[in-house]
């Protein structure tokens, strides 16, 4: 079959398989002003924005651009992931856990409450919360982010869940009272691991992982964020063990939307072949984003930012 | 400087003709969206009414399916982004099948961009896509920085661009467009070949080549050692070439490099240029398109200038201070 046979299949079938929401594209660029910022350790920064009331609220794992107004010491903005999201008198409020290390993010730094910025989401795909599974949440560093938004969205729908946060050093857990509050409403359970022994468990997340998995009910459904090693060590942990893994990625990137194909990460073996099977596949009628197109990479934006633990190849992430 | 900036009474927005004419198409108004930086059309399509911008040039098609390069891709650097894309792209056959079909339902002019390893890719290419409907022009991509083979470097050659736009020229009832590089020694060359080879405009200027070096890893900051630089960074080069380019030929010019806003997008049309590419703006505002247009007509508007097409090439240099000045700048009206 030519792909233009295939494409006339899918026309066909579109109609009994109009699954895909119509909001399919649902972001926005918008004015959004800075309602708070505060200090949270180790060189970390909270900030809290506000956008309009219609400005599609993120999910847990989707990211945002946001841009500094002229003028900037940066031209193009920057991707940071979403930490919470709420309503406040018909506006939308955005939490985000932030380290002010370069340019841009230091002369955000810089903006007192009041300050507008510009943001352009929500962007990508984020955790699939819904899952079957007892889910553990696997937290590194500043990736602890989206992971404080996912332990509020499985609270709001009553599921416990196991957070498992790591860190170098007892100081770098970030947001630790953060999670803390988070996890005591969600009746979750907090595990902590440094490297250096200096709180919690000594060891690594996926060694603390390791030794919690067998007390609890399988399958594990994991979503985990953090440095892309940990990462690596989280997938190849869960396709080792029977557990579905769901990884937040990080990538320089440029759009944000998937046009500029700037943000390339390398997809595996078993999802090249899917990839090249449905290759043709329709947006409409087809499979999820992340096996649609270029076989070789999958792009973080559009694809991700959240990967599935055997959708990449972890030996070739950077 | 000439006539049309002699003071004139504001008009009203409205009244401002922004139509231009690329070849044979028509553009409602000069302001197109530049290849790879706006897909397909539908990825914007839900925040910029694309029936109300000129055009979108789409992101280069290839006879085969492309994978692009190695991160990293994109860096950013001061006023600017280098981009290490290697031209991933669906290819032919899907562009045809499953992207083309999209596009005609858009409601926006469309240009499709081509590119080439060879001149029979080319070919292959335009025997292809020539005369199916819903194409407005193509735009022959002759520039690209990040390629092994078939890229700016083996499309430098004059003898080569004038040979093989004579060779694509019957495939197609479409303008042609070839887009230039602006890693040549004299554009004036380059673009006169395009010329004679039977190009229906030109568009000034792909990316510059450029690099950045983490000194850190002492590494590229990208996957290859160089790439694209664009951005506001190269307006001012870009503007250079463009005006060289848009003196030397009296085929359009669609002028490109570092537009952000209107002011930038009339500085290329008063150097020659009939229509204009916005790029790298759209990453950093997707909307940057249709503010770049409503800025140019209040521009336009304010100065009392009821057509654009009156103020294309109408910046002359001081003959004293022209030592660059494109060798056919006179005969343009």
């Amino acid at each position: 079959m030519t792909t233009r046979e295939r494409a006339a299949e899918r026309t066909r079938g579109r109609s009994r398989a109009s699954t895909t929401p119509a909001s399919r594209r649902t972001w926005r660029q918008s004015r959004a002003r800075v309602v708070s910022q505060r200090e949270y350790g180790a060189s970390f920064r909270w900030l809290e924005l506000e956008l309009p009331g219609e400005f599609v609220a993120p999910v847990a794992g989707q990211f945002v651009q946001l841009l500094l107004e002229f003028p900037s010491p940066v031209l193009l903005p920057r991707p940071m992931s979403v930490a919470s999201a709420r309503r406040v008198r018909g506006r939308l409020r955005v939490g985000f856990l932030y380290a002010a290390v370069g340019a841009g993010t230091r002369a955000l730094a810089e903006l007192p409450p009041g300050a507008s910025v510009s943001v352009t989401g929500p962007l990508g795909r984020g955790y699939p919360l819904h899952e079957l599974g007892s889910p553990v949440l696997i937290a590194g560093g500043r990736g602890v982010a989206p992971l404080l938004m996912a332990a509020e969205s499985l609270a709001r729908t009553h599921r416990r869940c196991e957070f498992v946060f790591g860190a170098r050093s007892a100081g770098l857990l970030v947001g630790l009272a953060e999670a803390r509050a988070r996890l005591a409403r969600a009746r979750g359970r907090l595990h902590l691991a440094t490297d250096d022994g200096s709180r919690g468990f000594h060891g690594d997340v996926v060694a603390l992982l390791a030794k919690l998995a067998p007390k609890l009910e399988a399958p594990l459904v994991i979503h985990a964020c953090g440095p892309h090693g940990m990462l690596a060590a989280v997938a190849r942990w869960a396709m080792a063990n029977g557990a579905r893994a769901h990884l937040a990625m990080e990538s320089v990137m440029a759009c944000g939307t998937g046009v500029c194909r700037g943000c390339p990460l390398p997809r595996s073996t078993e999802a090249r072949a899917r990839v090249l099977a449905e290759s043709g596949a329709d947006a409409a009628a087809g499979p999820p984003a992340a096996l649609r197109g270029n076989p070789d990479w999958a792009m973080c934006c559009t694809d991700g930012p959240v990967f599935e633990a055997r959708d990449l190849d972890w030996e070739r992430v950077e | 400087m000439s006539h049309v900036r002699a003071k004139r009474a504001p008009i009203a927005p409205e009244r401002v003709d922004l139509s231009v004419q690329v070849g044979s198409l028509v553009l409602r108004n000069p302001i197109l969206t530049a290849s790879g930086t706006f897909g397909y059309g539908d990825e914007y399509a839900h925040v910029v009414d694309l029936a109300t911008i000129g055009g979108v040039v789409t992101k280069t098609v290839t006879v085969k399916p492309r994978a692009g390069n190695a991160p990293q891709r994109v860096a950013e650097t001061a006023a600017g982004m280098l981009n290490s894309i290697g031209l991933e792209n669906v290819g032919l056959e899907r562009f045809r099948d499953e992207k083309l079909p999209r596009l005609r339902s858009l409601a926006a002019t469309v240009i499709a961009s081509i590119g080439g390893e060879t001149p029979e890719e080319l070919e292959t290419l335009l025997r292809a896509l020539g005369r199916e409907p819903g194409v407005g022009a193509f735009e022959v991509n002759f520039s690209c920085p990040n390629v092994a083979a078939g890229g700016a470097r083996y499309w430098a050659d004059p003898a080569r661009l004038e040979r093989t736009l004579a060779q694509l020229k019957p495939l197609t009832d479409r303008p042609l467009i070839a887009k230039l590089s602006p890693d040549v020694t004299d554009i004036r060359e380059t673009a006169c070949a395009c010329e004679r080879g039977g190009a229906d405009a030109l568009t000034a200027v792909n990316t510059f080549v450029g690099m950045a070096i983490d000194l850190d890893g002492m590494r590229s900051r990208l996957g290859k050692a160089t790439g694209g630089l664009s951005g506001p960074a190269i307006k001012p080069l870009a503007l250079a070439r463009c005006w060289e380019a848009a003196g030397a030929v009296r085929i359009p010019v669609l002028g490109s490099g570092g537009i952000l806003s209107g002011r930038d997008a009339l500085e290329f049309m008063a150097a020659g240029a009939t229509a204009v590419q916005v790029g790298t703006a759209t990453f950093v505002e997707p909307e940057a398109s249709t503010r770049v247009l409503a800025e140019m007509r209040a521009w336009l508007a304010a100065n009392g200038i009821a057509r654009v097409v009156d103020l294309v090439g109408t910046f002359r240099a001081d003959p004293a201070q022209a030592e660059l000045s494109p060798a056919r700048n006179g005969e343009r009206t």
